[in-house]
């Protein structure tokens, strides 16, 4: 029987969530700031609280009391909505990501079976955020790193999904808390033809999010920011919240599907999610730090002609080994 | 979404009101919201609005989907229209020059001809909604099939319709590539 309590958990799910979105990508432009100073040999913030902790917050309410500046030829409607296009759809992927249990409880607010179709369909919405702000701008910079976002998401959507299709074929699954148990034995990574899967994601992933070495959409020595150019104040903050959500869901996405999900010795399951899901964080943020930009036509043809015969070989070879 | 309905339910039931209310009630905001959009995608006067109405109006038929318990149709609607075809549409109007000024002019002179088969198709349409049992219930909710059914179903008595439509994307594959070759002289 569903009950006025029942509303009350669900009302209180969903702030848990949101807020856990809100403080995990305040934390994770802090982590950024701190591996690319360190990475760089510099400290990065320091000034406010321990090791500049309390710098996302400042940045927040800095950009929270900011003045609300719309363009005079920007295309109104268009231009309002982008960034809740960008943001939206990747709030509503938590739905069915499994953070593992706590006290009895399973931590998924809702164990769909069709989760990881959910998952794709969500991901693959969006980028009509980023065409939205690209073309409402009105300015040729925010509409060439539309352009080129999309042509990269497009492409490289390909590659990633068939490597997900690969886990979902070993799991025999495509509910996201099934797949975790199917891997109760041994996480799909230590297999060779799972490993190859995973680097394909990983790889896919960083472009999917438009991260260097795949962060041509906003390149700044050519495209001023590319598609948030004509944005400031909270809609800004919006894209960068969208941004670090989705570093996070791919992350999360890659220790679930390939890296056993909650699952682990002694620490309890949520701890382990949230091991494996920053781990994979902070070896992106190291990859953007390190490696250049790769140029807009090396990029369409690494994901059409390398990546993406290699993912579909790969499932083949994930078929094969499933009949034998 | 479910969970949601029923729960609502009760709440109205406490208040006197009837069961599957809220069930009807959001169906009918959804079916009309699509509706609207789909009017959006034709009378809209920027092409760039008529693409993103489109997308609208398919999220919402992606929400009749899930009335239906079709759940499987409602995510696979949002992945392929919303994200690629709407997508592609897109990124085509982003490449095209000037295409959004509004000196150029969005109807063209075959609206005799369009109107006609727009008449003859909806004609069809309607044929064959009326001819068909289904639509008594297509506000109530219908059995979930798993997709294990749907994998079976599509691979055995639905075989050759199946393979029929993947031959025909492959001619649609050709053919795009046949088109956008470039031509050596």
């Amino acid at each position: 029987m569903v009950s006025i309590l029942t509303f009350i958990i669900m009302i209180a799910v969903g702030a848990a969530v949101l807020g856990f979105i809100a403080v995990s990508a305040m934390f994770l432009i802090w982590w950024e700031r701190k591996v690319s100073a360190h990475i760089q040999t510099r400290y990065g913030p320091m000034r406010v609280g321990w090791h500049g902790v309390l710098q996302s917050v400042a940045d927040v309410i800095k950009l929270l009391l900011k003045e609300n500046i719309v363009p005079e030829d920007v295309d109104k409607p268009i231009w309002w909505l982008a960034p809740f296009f960008a943001v939206v759809p990747s709030v509503m992927v938590f739905v069915c990501i499994p953070f593992g249990n706590l006290f009895g409880i399973d931590l998924i607010a809702r164990d769909l079976n069709i989760g990881i179709l959910y998952i794709m369909a969500l991901t693959s919405i969006s980028v009509l955020g980023i065409f939205m702000a690209g073309w409402g701008s009105n300015n040729k910079y925010s509409l060439l790193g539309g352009m080129r976002s999309a042509a990269q998401i497009v492409s490289y959507e390909v590659p990633m999904i068939i490597s997900m299709v690969t886990a979902v074929m070993f799991a025999g699954t495509l509910s996201m808390q099934k797949i975790v148990e199917a891997q109760r034995g041994m996480w799909f990574i230590f297999q060779p033809n799972m490993a190859v899967a995973f680097l394909i994601f990983v790889i896919s992933a960083t472009a999917e999010i438009n991260r260097t070495p795949f962060d041509i959409p906003e390149a700044e020595s050519e495209l001023v920011a590319g598609f948030h150019t004509e944005y400031s104040g909270m809609k800004f903050a919006m894209f960068f919240l969208g941004e670090y959500t989705n570093l996070f869901i791919v992350s999360a996405l890659a220790a679930t599907l390939f890296l056993g999900g909650w699952q682990g010795p002694f620490l309890p399951p949520v701890l382990w999610f949230l091991i494996k899901t920053y781990g994979i964080i902070t070896v992106l943020m190291w990859v953007r730090w390190t490696f250049p930009r790769v140029r807009v036509d090396q990029l369409m043809g690494f994901a059409w002609k390398v990546l993406t015969p290699i993912a579909f070989a790969n499932l083949a070879v994930a078929g094969w080994i499933l009949l034998k | 979404m479910n969970g949601l309905i029923q729960l609502l339910n009760n709440l109205l039931n406490n208040y006197g009101l009837q069961q599957g209310f809220i069930a009807q009630a959001s169906f009918y905001v959804i079916a009309a919201l699509a509706v609207v959009f789909a009017l959006g995608v034709v009378s809209s006067r920027n092409i760039f609005h008529c693409a993103i109405y489109l997308a609208l109006t398919l999220f919402c038929i992606a929400g009749v989907y899930l009335f239906l318990n079709a759940e499987f149709l409602a995510v696979v609607q949002v992945l392929i229209y919303v994200g690629a075809i709407v997508t592609l549409f897109l990124f085509a109007i982003m490449l095209t020059a000037n295409i959004g000024d509004r000196t150029i002019r969005h109807t063209n002179k075959q609206a005799l001809a369009g109107g006609v088969i727009a008449v003859i198709i909806s004609a069809l349409f309607i044929f064959i909604i009326i001819g068909d049992p289904w639509r008594k219930n297509l506000a109530q909710p219908q059995p979930s099939l798993t997709l294990q059914e749907i994998g079976k179903s599509l691979m055995s008595d639905y075989a050759l319709p199946f393979e029929v439509i993947s031959l025909i994307l492959l001619a649609a594959l050709v053919g795009a590539i046949v088109i956008g070759r470039v031509k050596k002289e």
